[in-house]
Parts: C-alpha cells; sequence; structure tokens
C-alpha cells in the first residue's frame, strides 16, 4: 500500500500564527499562557489560557480582505491554519476543489463559543442571531468546505481531546483504500464558556501555568488554535517537498470513566501499541513522545504509567501543551505539526515548568529545547469518553 | 461494500423491540418524538444519569452484544450528540454567572458520549469512533466501518446514529428556518409543500461484517456531496449508476428522504425523473421527522424491505409491490448535504 506523505502544514496557535512562529516559540521556550485578554469570562484574570492574541474581527479582516461573512471563531481558526496548508502545499484550486480531495475536520466546540446568541436562539428569546446554523460540530468543517469548493468525502468527528488525531488517520485511510487521492485534515477549538466552565466544575483547571509530568501539578490550562495537515500518496507527492509520512495510527478505548483514564492507562497503553503494529516497528524505535501531558493528576500519571508499561524506560518526551494550552479537539492536529516540524529539524522540544518527577514512574520530560537525531516520532492524544488515539511520523 | 446483520431502530414509530410502521404515530407541534422503550439492558444507576441521547443510542446497542459480546469496534454518527444537556449547561453557566456548576450535564453533553457508554458498559477497548458532521454523520459513519472491514476482513462491527429533539435545538433550527411555522400533522406532510418541514429524532444501531451468511442486507456502494447545485447532484448520481451497472436496469425502488420543504423539492424531483416511470419510489420523513440523522431510518427501512420483500403501505409514494432486490436511497440534508447509498439483497 502506497505511503501517506505530509505535503503541506498550517497552524494557529497561543504561540504564533503560522508554522514557522509557532517553531520560533517552542525553540525559544516561549509559552503562550497567559490570563485573558479578548475572550469575556468570569474567570478572566483567574484562569491562565492558551488564547490567541488577535480578535475574531482582525481574524475575519485578515481572512476575507473585508467585512467577511458570520462565522465563529472557531471556523475562523479553521480557515487561517487551513489556508496556510493549502499555500505550503503548493496545490491548485483545481485539484483542491476536485471530487478526489477528501476534508477531514475535528472539534468539540464547534460554535459554542458563541454562549450568548445559542443561549437567545435555544430559548427563542429573538427572531433569531446570524449563527443559528453555526453552533453545531461540522459548522467549522463546512466553512472550510465551502471557501475551498471541495467535493470529495467532507467529515467532522468528535471524540473529545482525540478528536483531530482522529481526522488525520482518517483522511490517511480514505486515501490507503482509494476513496480520495489527497485530504486536508485537522482541527479546531476556540476558547468558550462551555469548556472553561466544564473543566472547572471538573475541578481541573490549573491557576497556574500548568506543569505536565511534574510532582506538584495542578491541573491544565485551556488554550485555543488550530491545525491542518496535507496528506497526499507517495507517487503523488513526488518532486514536492514532503515533511514526513503518517506511518502508524491507533485507537482504543479506555473503557473505565467518563472523564477519567484507567490507574493502568489501558487505553492509551493499547493506542500506543496499536499504532507501533501499524507502523512496523518496535518501542525502541520511537525517538521522542509528544505526550497528551495535560497536566492534570490523573492523566500524567496514567500516561506515565502506560509508557512504562510499553516502553520500561521511555524515550525522551514532552508536553507542548505547556506551551499551547490544552486546545482539546485542536491538539492532536497541533502536535502532529510539532511533532512533524521535530522530525524535519530533527530536534526535541521541551516540556516547561517541570520540576520533580512524580514519584512513581519517575520519569522526566525533555525539560530544555535541544538537537537530536530523529526518525520516529509518537504524539498521543486521549479524551473524554475514553477515547485514545496515537499517531506515528516517520522522516 | 459490507454485510448489514442485526439491527435496533429507536424511532418515534413502533420499530423496537417489535415492528409495525402501519400504526402511524401521528407528530405534535410540529415534532414527532421516540416512544422510548423499557431499557431492561441498561444498569439502572447508570440509566439516571444519561442523556436522552445517550441512552436511545445504547438501549438498541446493547441487545444486538448478545450475539457478539466483543465487536471488532464501535463507530456512531450523532450530530449534535446529547444537545440537552449541552444546552442545560449553558443555561447554568448563564444562570449562576459562571459560578460553581455541576458536572453532570457537561459530561453527558459531549458527543461521544454515547459510543463512549457503550464501549464502558461492554468493557470494550477496540477502536471507537464518533463522527459528527450534521446531515451526514450516519453515512460518513457507514464509510468508516467500510473502510475498518477492509482493514480488519474477518471484523465485526457496532456502527449506528444518534440525535434527539431537545426544546433547544427545536428552536434553533425553528428559528433557522427548518421547521414549519403552522402546525402540520405527518399525516399531510406531502400534500401539501411549504418552507419547512417537522422534527423528528431516533437511534439506529446495527451490527455489520464481510460475512454473507445471516445477513439481511449487503451495502453496495455509498457516496456523498455537498453542493447546493442541481445539476451537479446529477452528474453525481449518473457516475454512481454507471459504476454499479445500474444505467439498463435501474434499482428496484428508490427510497428518498423527501420531507415536505418545498426548497428542497427540485433536488428530489431532478434525482426521480432520472428514473423510468415504472420504478417504485417510497419515502420515510413522514414516519421519522426530519435530523440529521434521519437518513439512518430510511436505511433501517430499505434493511426491513429486503428482508420482508414488501414496502409498508405508508411509505409508498408510487409504484407497486414487486421483488424488491436493489434499493437506492437518496437524502439531501438542508439542500447542500447529499448521499447516495445503494443495498441489496445479500445473496447475489
Amino acid at each position: 500500500m502506497s505511503r501517506i506523505m505530509i505535503t503541506g502544514m498550517g497552524i494557529i496557535s497561543a504561540i504564533g500564527t503560522s508554522v514557522e512562529e509557532n517553531r520560533q516559540s517552542l525553540i525559544n521556550e516561549r509559552s503562550g499562557i497567559s490570563q485573558l485578554e479578548y475572550y469575556p469570562t468570569a474567570y478572566a484574570g483567574r484562569l491562565p489560557c492558551g488564547e490567541i492574541k488577535i480578535s475574531s474581527a482582525t481574524l475575519n479582516e485578515k481572512l476575507f480582505a473585508q467585512p467577511g461573512p458570520t462565522i465563529t471563531r472557531t471556523g475562523l481558526l479553521v480557515l487561517h491554519a487551513a489556508d496556510e496548508a493549502v499555500r505550503d502545499s503548493g496545490l491548485s484550486n483545481a485539484q483542491l476543489a476536485s471530487t478526489e480531495t477528501a476534508l477531514i475536520g475535528a472539534s468539540t466546540v464547534g460554535g459554542m463559543c458563541l454562549t450568548d446568541e445559542i443561549f437567545h436562539d435555544a430559548h427563542a428569546h429573538s427572531l433569531g442571531t446570524p449563527y443559528t446554523s453555526s453552533y453545531d460540530y461540522a459548522s467549522a468543517t463546512l466553512v472550510a468546505q465551502k471557501r475551498y469548493g471541495i467535493l470529495g468525502e467532507v467529515s467532522t468527528i468528535n471524540t473529545a481531546c482525540s478528536s483531530s488525531a482522529n481526522a488525520i488517520s482518517f483522511g490517511a485511510r480514505l486515501i490507503s483504500h482509494g476513496f480520495a487521492r489527497r485530504a486536508l485534515v485537522g482541527g479546531a477549538d476556540s476558547l468558550a464558556k462551555f469548556t472553561i466552565n466544564g473543566f472547572h466544575a471538573l475541578n481541573i483547571l490549573s491557576d497556574k501555568r500548568c506543569a505536565p509530568f511534574d510532582r506538584d501539578r495542578s491541573g491544565l490550562n485551556l488554550g485555543e488554535g488550530a491545525a491542518f495537515l496535507v496528506l497526499e500518496k507517495e507517487e503523488d507527492a513526488k518532486g514536492k517537498r514532503i515533511y514526513a509520512t503518517l506511518s502508524g495510527f491507533g485507537n482504543s478505548n479506555d473503557a473505565f470513566h467518563p472523564s477519567s483514564i484507567s490507574p493502568e492507562g489501558e487505553g492509551p497503553y493499547l493506542s500506543m501499541k496499536w499504532a507501533l503494529e501499524k507502523a512496523g516497528i518496535n518501542p525502541g524505535d520511537i525517538n521522542y513522545i509528544n505526550a497528551h501531558g495535560t497536566g492534570t493528576e490523573n492523566n500524567d500519571e496514567t500516561e506515565g504509567r502506560a509508557m512504562q508499561r510499553l516502553f520500561g524506560s521511555p524515550p525522551p518526551f514532552a508536553s507542548t501543551k505547556s506551551f499551547t494550552g490544552h486546545t482539546l479537539g485542536a491538539s492532536g492536529a497541533i502536535e502532529a505539526v510539532y511533532s512533524i516540524l521535530s522530525l524535519m529539524h530533527q530536534e526535541l522540544y521541551p516540556s516547561l515548568q517541570f520540576k520533580n518527577p512524580i514519584p512513581e514512574t519517575k520519569f522526566k520530560p525533555v525539560k530544555h529545547y535541544r538537537k537530536q537525531s530523529v526518525q520516529h516520532v509518537m504524539s498521543n492524544s486521549f479524551g473524554f469518553g475514553g477515547n485514545c488515539t496515537t499517531l506515528i511520523f516517520s522522516k | 461494500m459490507l454485510y448489514v446483520h442485526n439491527s435496533n431502530c429507536i424511532s418515534p414509530q413502533q420499530t423496537f423491540p417489535d415492528t409495525a410502521l402501519d400504526l402511524l404515530n401521528e407528530s405534535r407541534d410540529n415534532q414527532l418524538l421516540v416512544k422510548e422503550p423499557v431499557y431492561s439492558n441498561i444498569p439502572p444507576g447508570i440509566l439516571r444519569r444519561m442523556a436522552r441521547a445517550v441512552r436511545m443510542c445504547v438501549g438498541a446497542a446493547l441487545p444486538l452484544l448478545k450475539g457478539i459480546p466483543e465487536p471488532d469496534g464501535i463507530v456512531i454518527g450523532t450530530a449534535n450528540g446529547g444537545i440537552e444537556d449541552c444546552i442545560k449547561f449553558l443555561n447554568q453557566i448563564i444562570e449562576y454567572k459562571e459560578g460553581l456548576l455541576s458536572p453532570g450535564s457537561f459530561v453527558q453533553s459531549t458527543s461521544n458520549a454515547p459510543a463512549a457508554q457503550i464501549s464502558l458498559i461492554s468493557k470494550n477497548k477496540n477502536y471507537n469512533n464518533t463522527v459528527t458532521h450534521r446531515g451526514l454523520a450516519f453515512e460518513n459513519a457507514l464509510m468508516d466501518a467500510v473502510m475498518l472491514l477492509k482493514e480488519k476482513k474477518d471484523g465485526c462491527f457496532l456502527i449506528g446514529s444518534v440525535d434527539e429533539i431537545s426544546d433547544y435545538n427545536f428552536n434553533i433550527d425553528l428559528l433557522a428556518g427548518s421547521f414549519r411555522k403552522e402546525i402540520v400533522s405527518n399525516r399531510q406532510l406531502f400534500d401539501h409543500p411549504a418552507i419547512g418541514t417537522i422534527g423528528g429524532e431516533g437511534a439506529l444501531m446495527m451490527t455489520v461484517s464481510n460475512a454473507q451468511e445471516g445477513a439481511v442486507a449487503r451495502l453496495e456502494d455509498l457516496q456523498t456531496i455537498h453542493t447546493p447545485d442541481e445539476t451537479l447532484l446529477l452528474e453525481t448520481l449518473k457516475h454512481f449508476l454507471l459504476r454499479n451497472g445500474l444505467t439498463q436496469n435501474a434499482p428496484d425502488l428508490l427510497i428518498t428522504g423527501e420531507n415536505g420543504d418545498i426548497r428542497l423539492q427540485k433536488f428530489y424531483q431532478a434525482v426521480e425523473s432520472l428514473f423510468p416511470e415504472h420504478i417504485s419510489i417510497a419515502r420515510f420523513k413522514h414516519l421519522s421527522g426530519e435530523y440529521c440523522t434521519a437518513s439512518s431510518f430510511g436505511f433501517w427501512m430499505a434493511t426491513e424491505i429486503l428482508r420482508k420483500g414488501k414496502i409498508p403501505d405508508i411509505a409508498l409514494k408510487k409504484g407497486k409491490q414487486t421483488e424488491f432486490r436493489k434499493i437506492l436511497l437518496y437524502n439531501n440534508y438542508r439542500g447542500m448535504q447529499h448521499s447516495f447509498v445503494l443495498l441489496g439483497k445479500p445473496v447475489g
């Protein structure tokens, strides 16, 4: 079967509005987690987040060069990242609009970033805001479908925090089985009162910058962003700049609890194991893991436990959520971009704020940026509902 | 592509556990609500906390696990998941001005909750996916199953869809112009086409595999497209018929998602016009109501027709009872998301 190549990337996050800006922030260890300046919530000033410091109005102007249509912030983030990925891949408009092009998006918030508008429309307090067709998860994907006129398979996935990792593997599988020739895959989520209050109610938001894999970690920071990849068949990618190949993916359900992972990290263990099997490589071949590493009590301990079971002593690993915050449905795609950058530039990005290891595993993440030879990178995404997905990118 | 084995459809009509489609349950205030069964399979402690969409889906899924205790994967299509809990949580956010909230509704509202709950209750650690692509969430879940069965040829998968009506999403869709402004009974849905239709909800769960033996239907092909243009739609259909050898021999039955919304009639008329006069046509939205994954009801009805060899009289638009070997299902969501699904008898 033909290999799946990544020929384009686009990203917007709290640490930059392009692939290059994101990489510079990772190299220079500049975190994007700060107090909220734009998003209006009662928690502004109390719970730091990975906020993109650009207003939706400015994003809209930038994307449409004039007052654009009413698109939610999630939709704007999709377009920003997808535009960059498409430009980067060099796909023509005709190629993009063809029936051979698939578009697979992912989101856990979708249009629910608009709390007050939904409230008014759901209670029929008004004659309808302009957003009545924008609240669902698919709305942001559909904005991109329309912009590029994509006529192939178009879908949206929501498996909570592993959503866009599943969107990436879904696109790759469509190509492998001949249902698409190329695929634009990724995901987006913007900050929302819905998630800020939801995670706060679960008592897992930190009032400090998150410290993944640290003994004294105090929870996660929410973030926002989007990332998209262009996937093409090896034959079609000939002569193009190829960033990496998507060599493996695994999807397992932890089947333990609606909002926490089993103590032995069974789902994470299986998703990593199956991704290795799919890639046809051994645990020892992995040079770097971009961990899920949210900074919560439950995740970091169980993910560490799963790594211990699979690797014994794991390869260098880090959580870039210490830069971006947890971007939920976008995190799988955002971290895929970072994993691919690591392969391309032969370098490892660190986990910030780490001081002391978790006593049970004693694992220490990469603490500072460094150059290193990298052949295979693993990227983990685990979500509510036990949805665990692992991707492996290779040189 | 795959074979459909057992299925459970929980719908506004009498479809679970027994089927009696000719006893038409009537809509009320332009809504067709599911008559929920007694969920004897779901542990009461868990059932109490479940959102309605979650329990409809889990309720349809669990009896199927008697036949295959550990499917190789679970895929659910749902546009909105637990929308009721979602807005309940939003209500709390506004009412308590983002104060201390209970996370119950938040956890129940995530759209992967139905698939996750099935995994959790049955301790199934295999592949698990939730597709949320509005009017094509069900078809794209089917597509996932098609690919899964190419990857694991001897596998068996549990797939399906669910969406619920809550007052909230009904209001939102009403404001968006989806539903009739005047009350119309589902009995008269097709009599006077006007702007809008009636709302519905339901869950379908089924087991699928590559095994022909014991199957009720075979999925022969599946095609989706996003377009507001009926010319492009017809080109897609012609191509679909060509690749399935259906240009000379039309399918025996066309089932459409016609829903009484005058704005969508041009698409349904265009599709019907492509087939010879004698072909039978059936429809189902007066039974299911309109919702994002309503095409799953049409899909289930097609498998029932293949199994029983008879179209429910209430579903027949034109034509006559004959032998049904191939059924084409065409659905359209809001004039933009289209699907063609070809189903055949499992043998031959």
